[in-house]
């Protein structure tokens, strides 16, 4: 059985058509394993979110492919018109902000996508529990996320990614709108998660003072996606 | 599962009632209007149904009395009684007067009829207070619309009259109250002019009028004899315009009230039309705030079904509610209205309907605006 969570193979992503068309993504070719935390880093503008979605399955690459644990979900075109329950059943989204459905309750948002899988109420609930024992906030399981802190509905967010079990996280710098002692808090989080669930995380950040927390670098140079070591960054 | 409607609704709950409240105001005009139409109707009936006349006989090429002028003889009641088939008839006349009340005269219309004839016009279970006339002159019985109360002294004409009844529920077929008086004194009311008029017409050359006419004679036709038949014989002898009971009813529901309930249809359709819109432009705000919340759940895999359900089941819900706070509005106020507005259960029913499909439609544009919301725009910030 393959380690391998996410695999990127000359993925290409234009915007425009003809003379007015620009390459984004340029051939990017990279792979996360399972239980890695893997910072992705760039200038802004240079298509980490891009990056992001396309892997998540929200954005269509122009070319390449894609391989989410040991499915092939692209190759050159989606090979599956569904490409929502493979984020539903797969991937976990981590945003900048909570974004937290403001008109349910803690415990509601955690159950919400495991109950549309499929799962019973009573089997959701449990699993939610669990994950908002583990992030210490079990006892704003009924309170709505207006009530919470911001660090708090961060970490509601994080389980609510978990809940359904996924194989790969996506975080879109998650700890944009967090004090530092809160980012340490939740990229340390992640990379236990990382080990724990045995999930590969991708997490999109500006903040160096993540990076030494991440166990590898990833960087987008020159619409290709390389590889730094920690000691290698100046400035992202 | 979840129920994100119910979710949603129960977080804005306060929000969302005020809303359906307001809605439900104008669904509840949209009951009134539909009421002052069927109001409209019953007036026109409720006259018709008192006298209860087999036959109407009017001036000759007219529909009167009520659709058009009618000029008839008085004494036709008595010929008439000639005509095989009739068993009764008398002479009535109607007219609008202006009864003087000291804050503002009372607009009403004066049905003239003989209380010593065959055909008695006032159904006697409407009398309230008092009786009917039994006098020939100065006797007038009053609608209780008209605020006037038995033994009060009436100035009209020449004469002062004394209200000797009272009645509820009499109205002419324009919804105006009806007052009752001796066919005499209608005519003298109707016919008879002013002492300077009268030396007026003389000096021009004009004959005083004829007096003793009425504006139309009803008759009432022996058993087993056809109405249709007997008005068709009073047609072609008398040269008499004569209508049945069911052709008056129409002459009244298509003439008299058919333009107003036209313009009644008209002004509901668009009520109707405009609740529609005004549900649409909620739903479609109510979504727009909601659209980065929709963008997360379309972006973490929740299915669009799932999220239409919500829009098109919130959508409902407020059609729903709107029209229980329409129905409740509307009984709170009907009865406010100067005329007669008559609530109905099928038209509350018909309109359940309307507001069902309305919601259905108005849910469209919001379900257009989940099916387009871009997940990657919950990426970002």
């Amino acid at each position: 059985m393959s380690t391998q969570s996410i695999k990127v193979e000359n993925l290409v992503k234009t915007f425009g058509q003809g003379e007015n068309s620009i390459n984004v993504i340029d051939g990017a070719s990279f792979s996360v394993e399972k239980g890695e935390l893997v910072a992705l880093i760039a200038p802004s503008g240079a298509g980490k979110t891009t990056l992001l979605m396309m892997i998540g399955c929200v954005q269509e690459p122009t070319s390449g492919q894609i391989y989410l644990g040991d499915e092939k979900v692209y190759d050159n075109k989606w090979l599956t018109r569904e490409t929502r329950k493979i984020r539903r059943e797969k991937i976990g989204f981590i945003f900048q902000a909570h974004y937290l459905i403001p008109f349910l309750t803690v415990l509601e948002n955690v159950t919400l996508l495991p109950q549309t899988n499929g799962k019973s109420k009573l089997e959701a609930n449990t699993k939610a529990m669990e994950l908002l024992t583990y992030f210490d906030i079990a006892d704003k399981a009924h309170s709505m996320p207006s009530s919470l802190s911001g660090g708090q509905n961060q970490r509601v967010a994080i389980a609510r990614a978990l809940a359904n079990n996924p194989e790969i996280i996506l975080a879109d710098e998650p700890t944009a709108a967090l004090d530092l002692t809160r980012s340490i808090d939740v990229v340390k989080m992640l990379k236990k998660i990382a080990i724990d669930q045995n999930v590969a995380v991708i997490m999109v950040t500006h903040d160096e003072a993540m990076l030494p927390l991440c166990d590898r670098i990833l960087k987008i140079d020159n619409k290709k996606v390389i590889s730094v070591a920690t000691k290698e960054i100046t400035s992202v | 599962m979840i129920n994100l409607a119910q979710k949603d609704i129960s977080h804005t709950f306060g929000k969302f009632i005020v809303t359906a409240m307001g809605v439900g105001m104008l669904l509840g005009i949209v009951l009134i209007m539909i009421g002052v139409y069927r109001g409209m109707i019953v007036d026109a009936e409720s006259l018709l149904t008192d006298i209860n006349a087999d036959l109407w006989i009017v001036q000759e090429g007219t529909i009167g009395p009520f659709a058009e002028a009618s000029r008839i003889p008085e004494d036709l009641k008595d010929s008439l009684k000639a005509v095989p088939g009739i068993d009764k008839s008398a002479a009535i006349t109607f007219q609008n007067i202006q009864l003087p009340k000291k804050t503002k005269p009372v607009r009403v219309v004066a049905v003239g009829f003989n209380p010593f004839g065959d055909i008695n016009p006032l159904n006697l279970t409407r009398i309230i207070a008092g009786r009917n006339i039994n006098k020939s002159h100065y006797e007038i019985v009053v609608s209780a619309k008209t605020g006037f109360k038995l033994k009060d002294k009436i100035p009209l004409g020449r004469n002062i009259y004394n209200v000797v009844g009272v009645t509820k529920g009499t109205v002419s077929s324009s919804g105006d109250p009806l007052i009752f008086i001796s066919l005499k004194d209608a005519q003298e009311l109707q016919f008879s002019y002013s002492n300077n008029r009268i030396r007026n017409d003389r000096y021009r050359g004009i004959k005083n009028i004829e007096s003793h006419i009425a504006n139309a004679i009803i008759a009432t036709v022996k058993a087993g004899y056809s109405a249709e038949l007997v008005a068709q014989h009073i047609n072609e002898t008398q040269y008499k315009s004569v209508f049945t009971y069911q052709q008056q009813h129409t002459i009244l529901v298509k003439n008299v009230v058919e333009t107003a309930s036209k313009q009644i249809g008209l002004f509901t359709a668009i009520l109707v039309v405009v609740s529609t819109i005004i549900i649409a432009l909620i739903i479609y705000t109510m979504t727009l705030e909601k659209i980065k919340e929709i963008a997360i759940m379309k972006l973490i895999g929740i299915p669009n079904s799932m999220i239409i359900k919500m829009i098109v089941q919130e959508t409902l819900l407020l059609g729903l509610l709107a029209f229980v706070f329409g129905n409740i509005f509307s009984h709170l106020i009907y009865s406010k209205f100067p005329k007669r507005v008559v609530l109905e259960a099928p038209d509350a029913l018909s309109l359940f309907f309307v507001i069902l499909i309305a919601s259905i439609l108005a849910s469209f544009i919001g379900v257009k605006k989940v099916i387009s919301a871009d997940p990657s725009t919950a990426i970002g910030g």
